[in-house]
């Protein structure tokens, strides 16, 4: 059969992001498929060089429009690790309160996309309108509904008082009846099953040689997260289910989204319930002594990994950065092979990519 | 969770020309260093006997006059292998083969710092565009005869 080369971008309705993929079909099936990033690619790693530990701050929550608050988060415990600072049991909490919220955020950002590339809409405006309340809370405590700018190394620069802290449980008592809605409508929705179930499924074997994380790998029973296997912040004090599958296709992924985002609501429960009391951070000196290090986070997309090295100075001289999608990016360019053209934009959302993380 | 001793021992016998060394970052990262020429081998070992599957991403870094492969694998704890490269020949061989995952990786360290990876299937950019003349941008400038930068 005659093959047709299909451009997909890099500007293109299925995708919010600037990515070029090139689907090679015969007749409606997908038989190859290649892509081209870098269209977002701003040089943070070498900028980050150039700024101080403080400025870096600032640029590295740019490097994500959605989990911006997991790469300060990951950041400051490499660069406190280098300090040998120890951030006071209040301000962890406040650091994994945000974790949590910026989760559901983007869980929810997440189920609207999908719902809107399979056709579905009511579902993209529920999840969007809930996903308001997530945006608010975020808002009422820091300024900032994307870019909150609550870490500082050595702890937070925000706190709460009683008022706020009420406030934020009737949001998210409102915001849990409307999430278990959801909820409902993925495990029973006939329409939201049959554009996803057995749809872009991933094996273990699959996942396991692209190295792929969070969501994507648990919907296909890897049984793994950093917040349980390597607890950072304040995740020891708190407890949790880590939601997996076994299907690996998109609507397993999905199970495992809206569950995760469950659990989330309530950690952030938890941790108003318990918040210790004192200071919310510690100073932190401006220069970093000499060494390296490697901070790991479980971003809502999966496993972030920042690799910071110091000369002594007060800029770094290295920082990498890996983000979730890109391994998911590796692992798409297999799992959109011998698939229907009109599956695509599942596939695609499924693994929940965010381009701008990937090109940093 | 596997045992570092272990680890470095059966290194040792894959590689014998070469005593393997462990020591440890920071925030309890295992690092070993690894002759280049012993990557695949290794890497081979630490998939096989040890079912260390996962490598987070790899850091490539200008050290003067080496260049610098952070190889960082996870098994519940972190576990990185250090390989230096020549600045002037910096090659090594690629681990496309075992762990596909890692042709992104590869790519990236590419481009950014110089490096060769031999054998790599498609080693084409991976941000950068393809008619990016101006070098890799992650190499720091060297002092010139005067010591200048």
């Amino acid at each position: 059969m005659t093959r047709v080369t299909i451009p997909v971008g890099p500007q293109h309705p299925l995708l919010k992001e600037p990515l070029s993929l090139r689907l090679i079909a015969e007749g409606e099936r997908v038989v190859e498929a290649t892509m081209r990033l870098g269209y977002v690619h701003r040089g943070i790693e070498r900028l980050a060089e150039e700024r101080s530990y403080v400025q870096n701050l600032h640029l590295l929550e740019r490097v994500c429009g959605i989990c911006s608050h997991v790469h300060t988060t990951t950041y400051c415990q490499g660069v406190e690790a280098l300090l040998d600072l120890e951030v006071p049991p209040r301000g962890l909490m406040l650091r994994t309160l945000l974790c949590e919220l910026e989760r559901i955020h983007s869980h929810l950002l997440w189920l609207g996309v999908l719902a809107e590339n399979i056709g579905f809409s009511t579902v993209f405006m529920y999840a969007w309108r809930d996903r308001e309340i997530v945006l608010d809370i975020m808002e009422n405590l820091s300024g900032g509904r994307i870019a909150h700018a609550v870490n500082v190394i050595g702890g937070v620069r925000i706190d709460l008082d009683s008022d706020q802290i009420d406030a934020i449980r009737r949001s998210l008592d409102e915001l849990h009846g409307q999430v278990d809605d959801l909820v409902n409508v993925v495990e029973h929705e006939q329409t939201l099953k049959a554009r996803t179930q057995g749809v872009g499924g991933a094996s273990l074997e699959q996942i396991r040689r692209h190295c792929a994380v969070g969501p994507v790998a648990r919907a296909a029973g890897l049984d793994r997260d950093l917040r349980r296997d390597a607890p950072y912040a304040a995740y020891d004090r708190l407890s949790f289910e880590v939601v997996t599958e076994s299907g690996g296709d998109v609507w397993s992924a999905t199970r495992v989204r809206v569950r995760e985002t469950v659990e989330s609501l309530s950690l952030c429960q938890q941790i108003l319930d318990d918040l210790p009391p004192g200071e919310v951070a510690v100073r932190a000196s401006r220069r970093v002594p000499e060494g390296q290090v490697v901070a790991r986070a479980e971003a809502p997309r999966g496993e972030v990994i920042y690799y910071i090295r110091s000369d002594g100075s007060d800029s770094p001289a290295r920082i990498k950065i890996r983000t979730p999608t890109l391994p998911a990016l590796s692992m798409v360019r297999e799992r959109l092979r011998d698939i229907n053209i009109a599956d695509v934009p599942a596939v695609i959302s499924g693994i929940d990519l965010c381009v701008a993380c990937a090109d940093r | 969770m596997i045992e570092i001793e272990a680890v470095l021992e059966a290194f040792r016998a894959t590689c014998p020309d070469h005593s393997f060394d462990a020591s440890t970052m920071l925030t309890d990262e295992t690092v070993i260093e690894i002759p280049a020429a012993c990557l695949k081998e290794v890497v081979n070992v630490l998939l096989d006997t040890f079912s260390v599957y996962h490598l987070s991403t790899i850091t490539g870094q200008d050290r003067g006059a080496d260049l610098e492969l952070l190889y960082h694998f996870w098994h519940g704890r972190g576990i990185t292998l250090q390989v230096k490269v020549p600045r002037e020949d910096a090659r090594v061989s690629t681990l496309t083969g075992a762990i596909p995952g890692v042709d992104f990786y590869e790519r990236e360290v590419g481009e950014m710092l110089g490096v060769t990876f031999e054998a790599h299937p498609g080693p084409e950019h991976l941000l950068l565009p393809e008619d990016w003349e101006s070098g890799p941008p992650l190499l720091k400038e060297q002092p010139d005869e005067k010591g200048e930068a």
